[in-house]
């Protein structure tokens, strides 16, 4: 360039080497238009006493027009090819003074064309990494030679509008990582609670059982726990129970709870023995944060003559399972006077032991079910679920748990805290029972 | 949905008890409240604690670890503690996890203040 060229290019020194600073591609297409980026096109049009100013982004000759200010066919101008350019790209702000007298932009349709551009004028918007973005430019109808601190003033403008974006970009981008880390959040809980409670009960010969959890709460994973699993020589084990707390913290010590209830069970199956071993795991893990405690019922099933089961349930603070009999009444399996476990110096753990004949069931809950609130602002308590319980008359363990669904749906707001369920039940058998296909 | 609250008095009675208002909500959200309150009250040289929950409305698994915790302090400091005033769902709830047999419950505060007297 010579200083008696036509049209003189005022170039402004770059800002010094930012290319050792890490590069980080600015995604281009996600900048969305703001007000403040209208607002600096404005400002750049009045700093030149100009009618036109535009914010355009992309590549020169696929140029967007994100902000503008000035005449109705500003937009349509900055859609034309190559004007961001005019003149040839550069990473410094310059000026075309009258773009008539230029041969470079001479011929351009925006000079020779309806809108007569004589003047021109633009910065880069430059990332910290170099990359450039886009232009902030000013255009006139008529010839200009403003002074080169207008010049300088187009420049700041320029490193405005890349804060603006930036602002905008790290604003995007904290709401998307707060939605992943929540989606994260939400998928760990879902896994959690897979880890915890067993898929799918296995199935026990001359048995039907049915499992269902309900959660209260989407954000706090509460710390409800049951399972049913094969013991030696035809017996199983089954528990249910409900940690102290919610969230990662319950989930974690539901599952140390899980595996001591299934470990002691092998090792020693009488339940209070079992019970009495989760107590001393407990009180084990009470480093930091306190006591940690739960409450249980821990059962052993032993098939009986007559096609029935014994149950043999050991009870530590848990509300008591209810039986079905198979005369529709609802009788507790009382395991009152049993106490929290992990909590008390020397807890008391209480046995009780019942027949399920064919066509008795036995439900076991947890607190979330009995502590519910009805519509009449107490607690549901056990004897309205036994009511309830005989009213629907459900006998067999799929019956049972739709029974309490329901009513748990009804509850609605009233349900304050997670629920699992466990239901077992005792088919009346065929009257050819030797036929008998399971 | 409010935010559960609670609140917590102290009084150091007459006769020697010192006396713990708790009202509203106990649960994992306002259980810190009451466990500081139960770490600050004087207890000692034979001084009873009586923790009066007649405004308790609600109290979760949370809250009986805090009044747990307290027993065992007062165990420990030589003070004798007691429970006054639970309403009809929270004694059905201490009895079914047992703390009926090691709290001293009371029906209400004058019971629990009366009882204390030689």
């Amino acid at each position: 360039m010579t200083p008696n060229a036509p049209a003189r290019l005022l170039a402004l020194a770059s800002d010094g080497d930012r290319r050792s600073a890490p590069v980080r591609e600015y995604p281009v297409a996600e900048a969305s238009p703001s007000p403040a980026l209208d607002r600096i096109a404005a400002l750049a049009a009045r700093i030149f006493g100009a009618p036109m100013a535009g914010v355009t982004l992309g590549d020169p000759d696929r140029a967007r027009l994100i902000a503008s200010h000035g005449l109705a066919d500003t937009a349509e101008a900055f859609r034309l090819p190559g004007l961001p350019v005019l003149g040839g790209p550069r990473p410094e702000a310059f000026m075309v003074t009258d773009a008539l007298t230029d041969p470079r932009t001479a011929d351009h349709p925006l000079v020779r064309g309806g809108l007569g551009v004589r003047f021109y004028a633009a910065a880069p918007i430059v990332t910290a990494g170099g990359q450039r973005l886009g232009t902030v430019s000013v255009l006139d109808t008529r010839p200009r030679h403003p002074g080169r601190d207008r010049l300088d003033a187009l420049r700041d403008l320029a490193a405005l509008a890349m804060e603006e974006l930036e602002l905008r970009l790290s604003a995007v981008r904290t709401v998307a990582a707060e939605r992943a880390r929540r989606a994260d959040a939400e998928r760990l809980a879902r896994t959690l609670q897979r880890t915890l409670l067993p898929p799918t009960l296995p199935s026990v010969p001359g048995l039907r059982s049915a499992a269902a959890y309900h959660t209260a709460s989407p954000d706090e994973v509460g710390g409800d726990f049951y399972d049913l699993f094969p013991l030696e020589n035809g017996r199983w084990g089954l528990f249910i129970g409900d940690v102290c707390g919610k969230g990662a913290d319950a989930a974690a010590l539901t599952s140390l709870t899980r595996y001591t209830l299934r470990a002691a069970a092998i090792y020693d199956p009488d339940p209070c023995a079992v019970l009495a071993n989760l107590d001393a795991v407990l009180k084990g893990e009470q480093q930091d944060g306190g006591p940690r405690h739960c409450t249980a019922l821990f059962g052993v099933l032993e098939p009986a003559p007559g096609d029935a089961f014994t149950v043999t349930l050991a009870g530590g603070g848990h509300p008591p399972a209810l039986a079905v009999r198979a005369d529709g009444t609802v009788e507790p399996i009382s395991t009152i006077g049993g106490q929290l476990i992990g909590l008390l110096p020397e807890p008391r753990f209480v046995r009780t032991t019942t027949r399920l004949a064919p066509g008795e069931s036995l439900l076991l809950y947890t607190d979330g079910l009995v502590e519910a609130r009805t519509p009449d602002g107490d607690m549901l308590g056990q004897e309205r679920l036994a009511q309830h319980l005989a009213a629907a008359g459900a006998s067999s363990a799929d019956r049972l748990l739709h029974t309490v669904s329901g009513l748990l749906g009804s509850l609605g707001p009233g349900v304050g805290d997670d629920t699992a369920l466990l239901a077992l039940s005792v088919p009346v058998p065929p009257a050819s029972s030797l036929q008998e296909n399971r | 949905m409010t935010e559960p609250t609670l609140t917590v008095e102290q009084q150091i009675h007459q006769a020697g008890p010192v006396v713990l208002t708790v009202t509203g909500e106990l649960d994992h959200h306002t259980a810190p409240q009451l466990s500081q309150a139960l770490d600050h009250a004087p207890l000692g040289d034979g001084r009873a604690l009586v923790i009066d929950l007649s405004g308790l409305a609600y109290c979760d698994s949370t809250g009986i670890t805090v009044l747990v915790t307290a027993y065992h302090r007062a165990q420990s400091a030589g003070s004798s503690l007691s429970l006054a005033g639970l309403s009809h769902d929270l004694t059905r709830v201490f009895q079914t996890v047992g703390l009926d047999q090691v709290f001293t419950l009371h029906p209400g505060l004058d019971d629990a203040l009366a009882a204390l007297r030689p």
